[in-house]
């Protein structure tokens, strides 16, 4: 089966982590995740200046490593990331030579319309957030 | 269709689940996460809500939130404790999953 | 055959981003064309009440975007009555066509959904 996952909170939100261990169990049932997509303040997982403490679990570097090593599509919306703060260098030198965060190659700052696309795709659409 | 509802806020000074409640329609299922588990805590008036659902409506819980809250003991008998493969099969058994942001 | 989607937004536009951004996926999903529905429960209703000026707190009008939503295609709104009276709010004072609904009503909106997520 297909599924299409959203997250809508920070790397430190435990909405986080349970959806990264949700996506992980997804493909070791042996399905299929179509997009990972990023929204409102789960833009900042796409940013490279996050530091965490060395007693705390590293969410967003899990993350990375996750999408890295399944090749996910992981989408961050745009709009969203330009709100916070979180540009890569093509948005950062568009918007006057701000400072660029997003430097992983995996990172696609897209639109919502990728948001639609992979619900229609997938069989699930499962949103993580909140607490 | 049927629904899986997912809840992660405390239904302690915040009303999602309560409106959720009021939506849920026979063969529906409620997946309680993060502190949404809260519900469950014996005497109080979320569990005695939870408590009151028809059979009909599937009630589940994620396990990790339950252990690390300490909310072992005088659970529902019609609780299903999930790790993260049965989260995934459960939404699997729905029609959708309907997330409580 | 698309998939419909139904948002449920439960976000008062007085209190943060979350209003805006839920209305951002209901225009952008207008835009292609998909089948989507939006209802308004708990403080979502206040999104719809006629009369208010985001220009005292220096915001922008989410009625204005909210009033675009048939232009993208988007009409079939709904709101809560409940959630309405709770309020001492009446829908016939909404500035949208927003379709009252009780709470039978609500549960086969849901129900009818391929899909849905409450922002």
């Amino acid at each position: 089966m297909k599924f299409a996952i959203a997250l809508f909170a920070p790397p430190q939100a435990p909405s986080s982590r349970r959806a990264l261990r949700f996506a992980e169990a997804v493909l070791a049932g042996g399905h299929e995740i179509v997009r990972l997509f990023f929204y409102q303040d789960a833009v900042q997982h796409a940013s490279a200046a996050l530091v965490c403490a060395q007693d705390e679990t590293d969410i967003a570097a899990q993350w990375i490593r996750f999408i890295q090593d399944n090749q996910l599509d992981s989408v961050v919306c745009i709009a969203a990331a330009l709100r916070r703060g979180v540009l890569d260098a093509g948005e950062a030198q568009r918007h006057g030579g701000r400072p660029a965060v997003v430097e992983q190659p995996q990172w696609a700052l897209s639109g919502l319309g990728q948001l639609h696309e992979a619900a229609q795709l997938a069989d699930r659409l499962i949103c993580f957030g909140g607490p | 269709m049927s629904t899986l509802h997912l809840l992660s806020h405390s239904p302690f000074g915040d009303d999602r689940l309560n409106s959720c409640l009021r939506l849920l329609s026979p063969g529906d299922g409620l997946l309680l996460c993060g502190e949404a588990v809260q519900a469950l805590r014996p005497g109080s008036q979320p569990r005695r809500q939870l408590d009151a659902l028809p059979d009909d409506i599937a009630l589940h819980a994620l396990d990790e939130d339950l252990l690390a809250r300490g909310l072992t003991e005088q659970l529902p008998a019609r609780l299903q404790r999930l790790d993260y493969p049965a989260f995934v099969a459960c939404s699997l058994a729905f029609d959708k999953v309907n997330s409580w942001l | 055959m698309a998939k419909s989607l139904l948002l449920i937004c439960r976000q008062s536009p007085w209190a943060g981003p979350p209003a805006r951004e839920a209305l951002d996926i209901a225009l952008a999903g207008g835009a292609f064309e998909l089948p989507l529905a939006l209802l308004f429960l708990d403080d979502g209703v206040f999104q719809l009440v006629a009369d208010q000026n985001p220009s005292a707190l220096e915001q922008k009008d989410l009625q204005a975007n909210l009033r675009a939503l048939p232009l993208f295609g988007v009409d079939q709104l709904y709101v809560c009555q409940r959630s309405l009276a709770e309020r001492g709010l009446n829908a016939d004072s909404l500035v949208l066509p927003a379709h009252p609904l009780d709470e039978a009503g609500l549960r086969a909106l849901i129900a009818e959904h391929d899909q849905s997520v409450t922002l």
